[in-house]
C-alpha cells in the first residue's frame, strides 16, 4: 500500500489512467454486484485486452466471463475477513472472439474499497504465447542435450562448469551437483594442464575446435581418451559468454585401432618371415634339383656305357642270357635318365613364370608333330587338325602340353593300323569362352575307373613293358594347365582310344567329366 | 708322347666318364695323344708347365671339378695369352641355362651335354672329336709341326 498516497491531484490520476490504457497487458475491471453468487459486472477494459481477445466491453457484458474467470472462492472476496487470500494466477488457453486461441497468464485481484471491503476486482491477462513457445523449445533442446550419450558441458569464460548433462555424468562419473560451479580443470590430468589456457584463448577469439583428441580423468581417477568439440556460446548481444563442449569417450575405439595396427604389423612381419623362409626353401630346392640333374646322370652314363662296351667288344664271351641281362641293365639306366629329366622339368614348373601371349595354336601343333616325326616313321597315321583358334598362353609351356599329349597319342596307338589322331576344339553353342581344346586317339585307351590317377606323378595305367613311360608326362601337363588357370581332363575306354580335353583359363564352372558332345571316333 | 703334339686335354674328375671317353676316342680312331687332368689344379699346372708344342689342340672341360672348378679354370685359360686361343669344349651333365650363359660369356667354343645313353654319348664324342681335331682350323705357331 506504499502508493496509496500517490494520487493527490487530477494530473496524477490522469497519468495513472494513461498507464492502464497504454500497458500491453490486458486489464478488465469488474464491479462486484452480488457476493453470494459472485456475480460481477464488467465496468472497464483497457485497449490491450480488446486487442488481445477481440472482445469489447459490450461483449463482456453480454457473454459473461466463463473463459476468463475461473470461479474464485467467495471467501476470498472478503478482504477484511479471515480468509483473505493472495491474488490468483493461472495459465490457460483463451479463446478469442474469432475463435482462435492463445495462451495467457491470468491473475485476479480483488480491489478493496475505502471501507476495506472489495467492491471491485481486476483481471490482468498477459499473452504468453511467445513465452510458452520459447519454454517449449527450451524444454525440447534441454531434453535433447540431457539425453545425449555424449557429454555436453557448458562452461563460462573462466572455465567454470555451468551445465552438465547425463552423458557427461556417465562419461566422467560426476553428478551435476558434484561438478556444476567447479572449475573444469578437475577433469584435466596434470600432464595435460597446458591445454586449458590455449583452449580458452581459442574460444575467446570465437574459434571452434573440432574432434580434438586428448585425455581426461574421471571421478574414479581412471584416465580416458576423449574426442572434444568446443564451440563458443554467445549471448543475445553477440558477446561470447562461455563455451559448450561435446565430448565422446573414444578409449575403446583407440584400443581397437591399436589392436588392429598391432595385428597388421604382426601379419606383415609374419608374411616377411614366411616369404623369406619360402625363398630359402626355394633356393634349397633349386640347388637340390641342380644336384639331382648333375650327380644322378653321371652314374647312369657309366652303367649304360660299360654295359654297351661289354656287349659290343666282348660279345664272344657272353651267352645269350648274359647279353639279355646287360640289355636290361642298359634300358633301365636310360629310363632313369628320362625320369630324372622329367622330374626336373616337373619341379621347375613350380618356379617358372607363366609368360602369356597370343599363341598360334595351329602352328604350334604342327611344330610339335614335326618334332615327333621319328615316332611316325614307317607307320600309317591319319592326323586330322581341326579349327584351332589362337589363345593366350605361354608358348613354351603350351608346346610341352601338346608334346606330351601328342607323344602319348602316338605311343598308345602303336598297335593301330591306321592310327587316328585328331586335334581340335569342342563346339560350344552360345558359350564361346573358355575354349576347350582336345587331342583324341584311337589307341589303347584306359579304364575310366582309374581316371583320377591319370595326372598324378608316377602313376601309370599301363604296364611298362607294353608302353614305356615315366608317369610324369601327364603330371607335367596338369601342372602347366593349372598354372594357366585352366582345367584338364580325359575321357576313354579300354581299347577304344582316349580323348584329352583342356582349357587355358576361366574354367571354374567346368566339371572334370567328359563332354558329351564329343563325337565317337570312327 | 713327347714327340707327338698333344691333341687333346681332357679335364674330368669322374673316372668312369674318363674311361668311356677314352674308349670312344680309341675305338673310333679319333685321337691318340690325350692328356687327362683329374681336377682344375692339375690342369692349370700342366698348362702352365707345357711348352708351345705340348699345348693341346683342344680342351675338353667338365664343369664340376674338385679344387679349381670348371668355370674358374675356364677363366684362367681364357685370360692367359698362351692358352687363350685353344678351343675349349665344355662337356658336362648340366643343361642349366645359367651355366650355358656363364660359359659362353667366358668365351668357350662349344657346349655339349653328356647324354646318359651310351650310343648317343659315343656319337657326341665322335662328332666333336672329328670336328675339333680334324675339321677345325687353328693358328699355327712357329714350332708346331702339323700332323698329317
Amino acid at each position: 500500500m506504499q502508493n496509496a498516497g500517490f494520487i493527490r491531484t487530477d494530473e496524477q490520476l490522469r497519468l495513472l489512467e494513461s498507464v492502464v490504457l497504454q500497458t500491453s497487458d490486458g486489464v478488465l475491471m469488474l464491479k462486484i454486484s452480488g457476493v453470494q453468487d459472485c456475480s460481477k459486472e464488467p465496468v472497464f477494459i483497457n485497449p490491450a485486452l480488446e486487442r488481445m481477445t477481440g472482445f469489447s466491453l459490450e461483449d463482456f457484458r453480454n457473454i459473461g466471463l466463463p473463459l476468463l474467470c475461473p470461479r474464485p472462492d467467495p471467501a476470498s472476496l472478503d478482504l477484511a475477513g479471515p480468509n483473505h487470500v493472495c491474488p490468483q494466477h493461472s495459465e490457460q488457453l483463451v479463446t478469442r472472439k474469432n475463435g482462435s486461441e492463445f495462451w495467457a497468464e491470468l491473475s485476479f485481484r480483488p480491489l478493496a474499497g475505502e471501507d476495506g471491503h472489495s467492491t471491485h476486482c481486476v483481471w490482468t491477462c498477459r499473452d504468453i504465447t511467445e513465452r510458452r513457445e520459447a519454454q517449449e523449445k527450451a524444454l525440447l533442446l534441454s531434453s535433447i542435450v540431457e539425453n545425449s550419450d555424449d557429454a555436453i558441458i557448458g562452461k563460462d569464460l573462466n572455465g567454470v562448469v555451468v551445465a552438465w548433462n547425463k552423458g557427461a555424468q556417465r562419461i566422467y562419473g560426476y553428478t551435476p551437483d558434484e561438478i556444476v560451479g567447479r572449475h573444469i580443470s578437475v577433469l584435466i590430468p596434470p600432464d595435460r594442464s597446458y591445454e586449458l589456457p590455449l583452449l580458452l584463448d581459442d574460444l575467446r577469439r570465437g574459434a571452434r575446435i573440432e574432434h580434438y583428441e586428448t585425455e581426461r580423468i574421471r571421478k574414479d581417477d581412471r584416465r580416458i581418451i576423449v574426442s572434444l568439440t568446443m564451440s563458443p556460446i554467445k549471448n543475445a548481444a553477440g558477446y561470447i559468454v562461455g563455451a559448450s563442449i561435446i565430448g565422446r569417450d573414444i578409449t575403446e575405439r583407440k584400443k581397437a585401432e591399436q589392436e588392429i595396427r598391432r595385428l597388421n604389423d604382426d601379419l606383415e612381419r609374419r608374411v616377411i618371415e614366411r616369404t623369406a623362409q619360402w625363398e630359402v626353401s626355394n633356393k634349397e630346392l633349386e640347388a637340390f634339383a641342380y644336384s639331382v640333374s648333375h650327380d644322378l646322370r653321371a652314374p647312369l652314363r657309366a652303367i649304360d656305357g660299360f654295359s654297351r662296351i661289354l656287349l659290343e667288344d666282348h660279345a664272344s664271351q657272353l651267352s645269350e642270357e648274359a647279353a639279355r641281362y646287360l640289355n636290361i641293365v642298359r634300358k633301365n639306366a636310360v629310363q632313369m635318365g628320362e625320369l630324372i629329366d622329367d622330374l626336373l622339368a616337373f619341379s621347375q614348373l613350380g618356379r617358372q613364370q607363366v609368360a602369356k601371349q597370343s599363341v598360334d595354336v595351329r602352328a604350334l601343333v604342327r611344330g610339335v608333330l614335326d618334332d615327333l616325326a621319328r615316332e611316325q616313321d614307317g607307320r600309317r597315321i591319319q592326323i586330322r587338325i581341326g579349327d584351332l583358334p589362337a589363345c593366350e598362353a605361354d608358348p613354351v609351356l603350351l608346346k610341352q602340353v601338346f608334346a606330351n599329349l601328342l607323344g602319348n597319342a602316338l605311343k598308345y596307338t602303336r598297335q593301330r593300323d591306321p592310327a587316328a589322331i585328331e586335334i581340335g576344339v569342342v563346339p560350344q553353342a552360345g558359350k564361346p569362352e573358355p575354349i576347350i581344346y582336345f587331342v583324341r586317339d584311337n589307341g589303347a585307351g584306359f579304364d575310366m575307373r582309374y581316371a583320377d590317377k591319370l595326372f598324378r606323378v608316377f602313376h601309370r595305367l599301363h604296364r611298362a613293358e607294353e608302353y614305356e613311360g615315366t608317369g610324369v608326362g601327364l603330371a607335367i601337363v596338369h601342372r602347366i594347365i593349372s598354372r594357366h588357370g585352366g582345367r584338364v581332363w580325359a575321357d576313354a575306354a579300354v581299347d577304344q582310344g582316349a580323348t584329352f580335353f583342356f582349357t587355358l583359363a576361366g574354367a571354374d564352372h567346368l566339371l572334370t567329366s567328359p563332354v558329351t558332345e564329343a563325337a565317337a571316333m570312327s | 708322347m713327347p714327340d707327338q703334339p698333344l691333341e687333346l686335354l681332357l679335364v674330368e674328375d669322374n673316372p668312369h666318364d674318363i674311361e668311356l671317353t677314352l674308349h670312344v676316342f680309341k675305338k673310333h680312331n679319333i685321337a691318340n695323344s690325350i692328356k687327362v687332368a683329374r681336377d682344375g689344379a692339375e690342369a692349370l699346372e700342366f698348362l702352365n708347365g707345357a711348352t708351345a708344342e705340348n699345348l693341346p689342340q683342344v680342351i675338353l672341360l667338365d664343369l664340376k671339378l674338385p679344387k679349381v672348378n670348371g668355370l674358374e679354370l675356364l677363366g684362367q685359360i681364357k685370360s692367359d695369352s698362351r692358352t687363350r686361343n685353344i678351343p675349349v669344349v665344355v662337356l658336362t651333365s648340366s643343361r642349366e641355362d645359367r651355366d650355358l650363359l656363364l660359359c659362353y660369356e667366358l668365351g668357350i667354343n662349344s657346349y655339349i651335354v653328356k647324354p646318359v645313353d651310351f650310343k648317343q654319348f659315343t656319337e657326341s664324342i665322335r662328332q666333336l672329336g672329328i670336328y675339333w681335331l680334324k675339321l677345325n682350323e687353328r693358328p699355327q705357331t712357329a714350332h708346331r709341326v702339323r700332323q698329317a
